[in-house]
C-alpha cells in the first residue's frame, strides 16, 4: 500500500520517524477496512433478510415477477448509503461493491452454519441471490460520472435491470420441468415441496401474483424496469442517509 | 504533553478492550462446552386448546413404519374432519397445505394426496366435511425424530396432528433424491447444482475483493481522507482511474452477458414456477351416519382434569350402538367396555380408560337417549386442553365414534360450550 505524507504528517511529535508514522497509518487502515466491513455485514444482513426475507431464503420464491422486483430495491438501500459515505468521505469508488460483498458473506455464512449445518436444508433451496456485478454497475457509474445525481438515475435504473440476469445463471437449471404424480413442476418447485419446511407453507409464496397480465410471459423486463425506477427514488433517500450518518458528531464527548 | 495524555489514553482502552475480548472468547468457549439437547417437540402444546379442538379432528391416523434406514419410505396416512362449528377467530381452511411437522427436512416428503388428488400445492377444503390423506415420506437423516401429520391454514397457522416417534438409521451422506426430469434424464435432487452454484457466486466474491483490495492498496482509507479534507479529492479519480473502472465494469458486464448465454445454451426449455389453488377436492364419500347426537351441556372440572358432557343419543340404524371413543386435539379417550385391546397409537395421546357414560347399556335401534360422556384423563391436563377454561371462546370440540356389536363404525361430530368448576366434586 502506498501512502503519502504530502497533507502533512505530525513526524517528530508523536512518531519518532516518517516509517513509524506511515507504518502505523497502513495498521488503522486495515484496522478501519476490517471493522467497516464487519459492521457493513452485520448491519446490512439484518436489514436485507428483513426486509427480502423468504424471496432471498429460498429457491421456490425466487419468481419472475415479484423477485425481481423486491430484491433489487431493498437492497439499494445499503448500496447508496454505502457509496455516499466511501465515495464523499474518501473518493473510493467501492461503496457498493463492498456492502454487497459483505452482504453475500454473511448470507452465506448463515446459509451453509444455519440453514445446511443446523437444519440440514440442501443448499440448492437456500442459495442467496447474487448481487456483485450490480455493484460493480453502482460504482463504476459513479466513478465515471462523478455525480450522485447521474448515479442515482443510469446506476439505479441498471441496478434494477441488471438483477435477473445476473440470477439467472444459478437459477435457470432450477426451472428444468419435472413431472411427479402427474403434475408439473420445476425442480426449484419440487426442492421446495420435498424438503419439508414445517413453518413454510406453500400458500404464502407469492409466484407472480398481480395484475400484471399484458406482457405473458415476459415480465421480467417489466418488472426490473419498475425495480430500477424504484431503485431510483431509494438512491435519493439512501444516499442522503448515508450522508445524514457518516460522521462522528453523533459520538463526540467533551471529555475526549 | 498533549502527546503523552493520548499515548496514555489509547494504552488504556487497548488493555480495556483485550481484556473484554478475552472475558468473551472465555464466556463464548464456555458455552460451545455446555451440553445440547435436541427439541422432543414442536410446540403443539403451546396453541390454543379450542383451536386444536375446534378446527380440525384427526383420526385413523397411522405412520406406516417407526424404524427406517436412510433411503427407506414410510408412509403417514389418516382422516381428519373440519370442524363444523369451526371457531370464528381462525381463518377458515379455503387455502390450506398439508405438511410434516418434523426438526427440518429429516424425512423428505416425496409425495402427498389428499383424497386421490396430489397435493404439491395449496388446495381448499370445506368446514363439515372429512378429507383422507397420505404423505409418502423418505428417511434423510439419522436419529430419533418425532413425525407429526400437520396442516397448515391461510391466515390461521399451522394445526398440527398426533406426532409419532421415528427412528432413522444409518449416515445422510448415503441419502439420494433421484428426480426424471421431463426431458428424461435422472438427477439427483439432494446435491444437483450445488457445486456450480457455489463456483458461480464465489467468482463473483473473488472478483469483488479484488476490486475492493485494488482501492484500498493504491491509497488507503486515511490518506484519502486526508486529500479529500484538504479539497484535493478530484485529484484521486484521474483520467487513468476512469479507465480504469470502464475496462472492469466492460469485462463484468462481458461476463453477465457470457454467463446468461451459457445457461440459455445449456437449458433452453426452462419452465416458470407452478403455483395455484387446488379446489374441488372430494371429501369422504361414505353413507350418513345412523346416530344422531345433540349437545346439552357440559362442563370442565379444572382439577380433577374431567369433561362431562350432557348429550342426547338417538340411534336411527339397525343395531345397537355403544359409545367406544371421544377424540379431540389429536388425544384418543377409550371406552375399556368397547376396547378390549389397546390400539396401535403413541402413548402421550393415547387415554386407554379416558371414557365412560353415565349408562353403558347399548342404545337400542330407535331409542333415544340421555346419558352424561365423562373423559377424564391427566394427558387432558398434559396436553394443556384443560385451558379451555381460560380461552375467549370456551367451546370443547370433537368427535364420538359409536361402535355396534357387527364391528360398524359411526362418527359424531360434538362440541358446544362448557363451564368450567374450579372445585373437586363439583356437579352439573
Amino acid at each position: 500500500m502506498s501512502a503519502s505524507t504530502q497533507t502533512g504528517s505530525p513526524v517528530g511529535k508523536t512518531w519518532k520517524s516518517k516509517e513509524e508514522f506511515l507504518g502505523c497509518v497502513i495498521l488503522t487502515d486495515w484496522i478501519l477496512l476490517v471493522i467497516l466491513f464487519a459492521v457493513l455485514l452485520g448491519s446490512f444482513h439484518i436489514h436485507y433478510p428483513l426486509l427480502a426475507g423468504d424471496w432471498d431464503f429460498w429457491i421456490d420464491f425466487k419468481d419472475r415477477r415479484m423477485w425481481p422486483t423486491v430484491a433489487p430495491i431493498v437492497a439499494m438501500c445499503f448500496a447508496a448509503a454505502s457509496q455516499s459515505f466511501f465515495w464523499t468521505r474518501f473518493r473510493l469508488p467501492i461503496g457498493a461493491t463492498t456492502v454487497v460483498l459483505a452482504l453475500l458473506v454473511g448470507e452465506w455464512i448463515n446459509r451453509y452454519d444455519n440453514f445446511w449445518g443446523w437444519t440440514f436444508f440442501p443448499i440448492n433451496l437456500v442459495f442467496p441471490s447474487a448481487l456483485i456485478p450490480m455493484g460493480f454497475w453502482l460504482d463504476i457509474v459513479l466513478m465515471i460520472s462523478g455525480s450522485w445525481l447521474v448515479t442515482a438515475l443510469v446506476g439505479g435504473l441498471g441496478w434494477g435491470l441488471l438483477f435477473y440476469p445476473i440470477n439467472w445463471p444459478v437459477l435457470a437449471q432450477y426451472h428444468q420441468a419435472a413431472e411427479i404424480d402427474g403434475v408439473l413442476l420445476t425442480l426449484a418447485d419440487l426442492i421446495g415441496f420435498n424438503y419439508v419446511r414445517t413453518g413454510t407453507p406453500e400458500y404464502i409464496r407469492m409466484v407472480e401474483r398481480g395484475t400484471l397480465r399484458t406482457f405473458g410471459k415476459d415480465v421480467v423486463p417489466v418488472a426490473a424496469f419498475f425495480s430500477g425506477f424504484i431503485s431510483m427514488l431509494v438512491y435519493f433517500l439512501w444516499w442522503n442517509m448515508g450522508k445524514w450518518f457518516s460522521t462522528t458528531k453523533y459520538l463526540e464527548i467533551e471529555e475526549v | 504533553m498533549k502527546s503523552l495524555n493520548m499515548q496514555s489514553m489509547a494504552k488504556s482502552v487497548t488493555a480495556r478492550v483485550v481484556r473484554l475480548w478475552v472475558l468473551g472468547l472465555a464466556v463464548a468457549s464456555a458455552l460451545t462446552a455446555l451440553p445440547v439437547m435436541p427439541a422432543a417437540a414442536h410446540g403443539e402444546r403451546s396453541q390454543q386448546a379450542f383451536l386444536r379442538m375446534r378446527t380440525l379432528n384427526w383420526y385413523d391416523v397411522n405412520w406406516s413404519k417407526t424404524e427406517l434406514n436412510v433411503n427407506d419410505e414410510m408412509e403417514l396416512t389418516g382422516k381428519v374432519h373440519v370442524f363444523s362449528g369451526w371457531p370464528q377467530a381462525v381463518a377458515r381452511p379455503g387455502e390450506s397445505f398439508l405438511n410434516v411437522g418434523e426438526p427440518g427436512p429429516v424425512l423428505i416428503r416425496k409425495s402427498a394426496f389428499v383424497g386421490e388428488v396430489p397435493v404439491p400445492r395449496t388446495f381448499s377444503m370445506d368446514v363439515g366435511k372429512d378429507y383422507e390423506y397420505k404423505i409418502v415420506l423418505k428417511a434423510r437423516r439419522q436419529g430419533r425424530y418425532h413425525v407429526h401429520v400437520q396442516i397448515n391454514v391461510k391466515d390461521g397457522g399451522p394445526i398440527v396432528g398426533p406426532g409419532q416417534w421415528i427412528t432413522i438409521k444409518g449416515d445422510m451422506k448415503d441419502f439420494t433424491n433421484p428426480v426424471t426430469l421431463l426431458q428424461g434424464s435422472t438427477i439427483d435432487l439432494e446435491t444437483y447444482g450445488i457445486t456450480w452454484t457455489y463456483i458461480y457466486h464465489f467468482f463473483w466474491m473473488a472478483a469483488a475483493t479484488a476490486w475492493i483490495l485494488y482501492w484500498f492498496m493504491t491509497k488507503g482509507i486515511i490518506v484519502r481522507y486526508w486529500q479529500v479534507k484538504a479539497g484535493m479529492g478530484r485529484e484521486l479519480i484521474g483520467q487513468d482511474e476512469k479507465r480504469i473502472g470502464a475496462i472492469t465494469l466492460a469485462v463484468v458486464l462481458l461476463a453477465v452477458l457470457v454467463f446468461y448465454a451459457a445457461a440459455n445454451r445449456e437449458f433452453p426449455r426452462t419452465l416458470p414456477m407452478q403455483a395455484g389453488l387446488l379446489t374441488g377436492i372430494s371429501p369422504i364419500d361414505e353413507p350418513r351416519s345412523t346416530v344422531a347426537v345433540q349437545f346439552r351441556g357440559g362442563s370442565y372440572t379444572v382439577p380433577g382434569r374431567e369433561l362431562r358432557i350432557r348429550v342426547k343419543v338417538t340411534n336411527n340404524g339397525k343395531e345397537p350402538i355403544r359409545l367406544g371413543e371421544f377424540t379431540s386435539a389429536g388425544l384418543r379417550f377409550l371406552n375399556p367396555d368397547v376396547f378390549t385391546t389397546r390400539p396401535d397409537f403413541p402413548d402421550y395421546l393415547l387415554a386407554e380408560r379416558g371414557l365412560s357414560v353415565s349408562d353403558p347399556n347399548p342404545v337400542a335401534p330407535g331409542e333415544a337417549r340421555d346419558m352424561e360422556v365423562i373423559v377424564q384423563d391427566a394427558r387432558f391436563d398434559i396436553e394443556r386442553l384443560s385451558d379451555l377454561a381460560y380461552d375467549t371462546d370456551s367451546q370443547f370440540g370433537g368427535l364420538l365414534f359409536f361402535f355396534s356389536p357387527s364391528g360398524e363404525r359411526q362418527r359424531v361430530e360434538i362440541g358446544g360450550p362448557v363451564i368450567p368448576k374450579f372445585q373437586v366434586g363439583a356437579t352439573l
